[in-house]
């Protein structure tokens, strides 16, 4: 998502006269790629965070607006904030990291040198103003946005090579689930799903799961013993780390997107698969609902209820999914989450003015 | 065990463009001499080029580009299908026709009636274009390890392709030099997938096809590989046994030929095995290659004769000496088609097997990567370490005056490229960046800015296999090989290779798989009743040439006039001392005379 905000800054920047800069931490500066950003205005810091703090002080005094993309920067916001308190310090508020307790540097920042919180999400707003006070005048919701260079598809047919790969036919239903499958998690939503598919499978023979993500080893075990335990051998296909350039295909190719989660910031995967025509089932609990747009485009269902789950998933299948239907669902998605509008929004914020 | 080159293109000319194609198939005729085709369909803008190298089924029915019976699809296609015979009986039973007994027909045919799904059903060694005539639709596929080779150039909506990136200069297509590939060779010691040295002609990918839409003009292309269930092997007995079994399949289908075939024997662990077990199949048959040095460090002329004793058939060995060197290396840098530090083995024992009258031979490449050959293997967990300390510390081994240590800036890095470069590479960014008198920045924006790599994580045998699999064993060894195999129309098939065999080994537990004493223990001991212990049991040497002494010796190469800039002078200077391994030297005088 940072390539797409680097990518909005820059083009409102250019219209306005403004200069841009994006420091990166963790990334080299081969990271960034160019058409997002051309690499003058990007530095990436690798793992220097004494470099990238005081470079950032440095710059301060003539700087206008510093946005953090992470509560871990808070720091670093006080610093600038105290070298040069003119300068507008904003923070980005995305999921998890800021759903916690936080340290007292946090809270302090937070309370006293940040100007302006940008929650990706109306649930991340909640949570920032129920566990850290935040001031709701200070808070702003701007959802993330369709990356600009996404490949979309035009036409919605199930790509051959994909139902070649996985041993497929277009009489299968294929649900579908992307995410990191870590056994460092605490809550698996894709468990869930292998367990739906358990009974699911009696009444939809031809019922697929294909499971998508990076998995280390011993996750991998855990996987699979828990597809011989439900007896889900013949249902569910586990891919492994996904190609970026062959996502949109894999949303092609399924009927349905399922991501139980309870930590998604937004949620920007469903926002991905809508973009794709695919209708989408989320968790109730977090900001998912908002990539869906409070069901408009989507169902949220509590994760924790697989009698629910099962349920909702069997109302898609019964319902063909035509393609005048992917396509209106396409449409919809963007109509709310394209980048133009995503810019739109961010200048708005800059200017401080209200933003739908 | 061909050539293979084409355009399609709704702009040129039908004329210029069977001009074109008839250049590139001149400039690969090396690689087929018996035989060449040309087929043009001018509504679709076609036209397939092939020379051909008869190894299955000698007669006239081989000739190409071939269709099938109706005339649907059309081919051009260069390698061997080794299960082409169970594909057509199951093709004959759903009702397919076949006019020839050659494998060509078959991949036709099968893609005729199973689509796209056909690429995966096919083992063994391949670079094809079919043309389906109905759907307007042309595929460029490529096999699974890569062996075969596949250069594409598009331009202005035109495809060209052909074996060899020489074709495509030849023909005038794409003449522009990549304005990177000094930097890649010097890094690498070749030039890596995609990349050649000419601007806009790519690699296809191996495992990938190409699929070109002759009404749109537009291409996709995307990987045909099948998912199979996972089978986890950890018990040795088992895993043993499987690979006893499957290998023995894969050197016994990789033997079929109708045209004289051998194996290159050069005393290690690898081909002696392929050796006995091709002996057990082909016995007077079987013709064997070996090279032999003088140089007593080098030669492994005791180890050959060891199994030489053991088998049947006709035993070549051959004597290679420095003159001999000498007088072969303008045509070895000739018929390289792309820069390489490699390849000077495999170019003279090809050569002397065209000579003794062979058209295929089976070579050992793979095993090491497969079952844990390589120092790599071991040295890998030093990366894991190296990684714990603070990346800037490693910046002081550009300043290292021992050589082999320069490599260790490298570590400097956060990039996967970056490690498989200190277990493989040839020169450090800071050492490119003066050879070529650029910038050490765009040195290294060249090497590191395209991540597509999947991150390497545990720097365990897994991740070395990965490396020496996808990187070095593709990018150098097996491009090597097949074209200076071809250089002398010589097709060089690789049973460790086998797609079955590759599928059997990543099923085997990794505990089981690598060993951290012994290198490939675990094929060693599922062949432990035919491979002597003499074989096994001595330091690996991996068919070198003694070329450190050999190059040495060259006058051209080692005149430091001809090489431009204090740095390669520098270099070649030392060389002479021998403080600087050959392959360094040799990557100078290749850049040198491209110039």
């Amino acid at each position: 998502m940072t390539r797409t905000l680097a990518y909005s800054l820059f083009h409102i920047s250019k219209e306005q006269g403004w200069n841009f800069k994006l420091f990166s931490l963790y990334d080299s500066r081969y990271d960034l790629m160019s058409q997002y950003l051309p690499a003058e205005k990007y530095t990436g810091f690798g793992d220097r965070r004494i470099g990238l703090g005081l470079q950032s002080i440095r710059e301060a005094p003539h700087t206008d607006i510093v946005i953090l993309n992470h509560i871990n920067f808070s720091l670093i916001g006080i610093a600038i904030k105290l070298t040069n308190p003119k300068c507008r310090v904003w923070l980005i508020a995305h999921g998890i990291e800021v759903w916690r307790p936080l340290s007292f540097i946090k809270r302090a920042f937070l309370k006293r040198y940040c100007d302006k919180i940008i929650c990706v999400s109306s649930f991340t707003k909640a949570q920032m103003m129920l566990r850290h006070g935040a001031d709701p005048d200070k808070c702003v919701v701007l959802n993330n946005a369709v990356d600009p260079f996404i490949k979309l598809p035009d036409s919605f047919e199930k790509p051959e090579y994909l139902l070649n790969r996985y041993g497929l036919t277009t009489a299968n239903q294929v649900i579908f689930t992307l995410t990191r499958l870590a056994s460092s998690e605490q809550y698996k939503g894709y468990e869930q799903v292998i367990k739906a598919m358990s009974s699911l499978k009696h009444n939809y023979p031809n019922i697929k799961y294909v499971l998508s993500g990076q998995y280390d080893s011993k996750e991998e075990i855990r996987i699979r013993d828990l597809i011989d335990k439900y007896q889900v051998n013949d249902q569910v296909i586990l891919t492994g780390f996904l190609n970026e350039n062959e996502l949109t295909d894999h949303f092609l190719l399924s009927d349905l997107f399922v991501l139980p989660s309870k930590k998604e910031g937004f949620g920007i995967v469903f926002v991905e698969a809508l973009a794709c025509g695919l209708p989408v089932i989320c968790g109730n609990a977090d900001g998912s609902t908002d990539a869906i747009k409070d069901g408009k485009l989507g169902t949220a269902i509590n994760v924790d209820d697989l009698g629910e789950l099962e349920n909702t998933i069997t109302g898609y299948l019964n319902t063909p999914l035509t393609l005048d239907k992917r396509q209106k669902l396409q449409n919809e998605c963007l109509f709310y989450f394209n980048e133009k509008s995503y810019r739109d929004s961010l200048q708005k914020i800059i200017n401080d003015e209200p933003v739908a | 065990m061909c050539r293979i080159a084409g355009i399609i293109s709704n702009y040129t000319e039908a004329f210029e463009g069977r001009e074109k194609v008839k250049s590139m198939c001149l400039a690969l005729r090396h690689g087929g001499l018996d035989d060449e085709g040309i087929f043009s369909d001018e509504k679709a803008g076609l036209i397939f080029g092939h020379r051909r190298l008869s190894i299955i089924d000698l007669s006239n029915n081989g000739h190409q580009p071939m269709a099938d019976t109706e005339q649907r699809a059309w081919i051009t296609f260069n390698g061997e299908i080794y299960n082409y015979i169970d594909l057509k009986e199951q093709l004959v039973t759903l009702g397919t026709r076949f006019h020839s007994n050659t494998d060509t027909e078959v991949i036709i045919s099968a893609y005729l009636y199973w689509g796209i799904a056909a690429f995966s059903k096919l083992r063994g060694i391949f670079a094809f274009a079919l043309y389906d005539k109905e759907k307007s639709l042309t595929y460029l596929v490529r096999d699974s390890s890569g062996i075969k080779p596949l250069y594409y150039h598009i331009e202005n909506g035109q495809l060209s392709f052909a074996s060899e990136v020489k074709a495509l200069k030849a023909a005038g297509i794409a003449n522009e030099a990549d304005p990177n590939w000094q930097i890649r060779f010097l890094a690498y010691g070749h030039i890596p997938e995609p990349y050649t040295t000419l601007k806009d002609v790519y690699s296809l990918p191996k495992g990938e096809f190409l699929c070109w839409n002759h009404k749109k003009n537009t291409y996709d292309i995307h990987s045909y590989h099948v998912i199979y269930p996972k089978v986890c092997i950890d018990d040795p007995d088992q895993a043993k046994e499987a690979i006893k079994t499957t290998f023995g399949f894969a050197v016994s289908r990789q033997l079929m030929a109708d045209a004289p075939i051998g194996v290159f024997l050069s005393g290690g662990i690898d081909s002696s095995l392929i050796t006995l077990l091709a002996n057990q199949e082909k016995k007077a048959q079987l013709k064997t290659i070996s090279i032999f040095f003088n140089e007593k460090a080098y030669d492994e002329s005791m180890y050959q004769n060891l199994i030489l004793k053991q088998i049947e058939g006709e035993k070549f060995g051959h004597l290679v000496k420095q003159t001999d060197f000498e007088g072969f290396l303008p045509q070895i840098i000739g018929d390289m088609d792309l820069p390489t530090t490699d390849g000077i083995n495999t170019w003279c024992i090809s050569k002397f097997a065209h000579d003794d009258g062979l058209k295929a031979v089976l070579s050992g490449i793979g095993a090491d990567e497969l079952f844990g050959g390589y120092p790599s293997f071991n040295r890998i967990k030093y990366i894991k370490t190296g990684k714990k300390y603070p990346a800037s510390l490693f910046k002081i081994a550009n300043y290292s005056t021992f050589d082999p240590y320069r490599k260790i800036a490298f570590l400097t890095y956060n990039h996967p490229i970056a490690d498989y470069l200190l277990l493989r590479g040839l020169y450090a960014p800071v050492d490119i960046a003066r050879i070529l008198d650029t910038d050490v920045a765009e040195v290294e924006d060249v090497l590191f800015a395209n991540r597509q790599l999947p991150y390497v994580r545990n720097y365990d045998e897994q991740d070395a296999a990965w490396f020496e699999l996808n990187l070095y064993m593709q990018n150098q060894l097996l491009r090597d090989t097949d074209v200076m195999g071809m250089s002398h129309g010589l097709e060089v098939r690789v049973p460790f290779l086998d797609e079955d065999f590759i599928r059997l080994t990543e099923n085997i537990a990794p505990g089981i798989r690598f060993d951290k004493h012994r290198p490939k223990k675990l094929l060693i001991d599922s062949f432990a009743d035919i491979l002597p212990r003499s074989i096994w049991d001595r330091s690996k040497m991996g068919f070198t040439f003694p070329l450190q002494e050999w190059m040495r010796e060259n006058n051209e190469m080692t005149d430091e006039n001809l090489y431009k800039g204090s740095k390669a002078k520098n270099i070649v200077k030392a060389f002479k001392n021998n403080s600087v391994h050959w392959s360094k030297v040799f990557a100078l005088f290749q850049i040198q005379m491209h110039a």
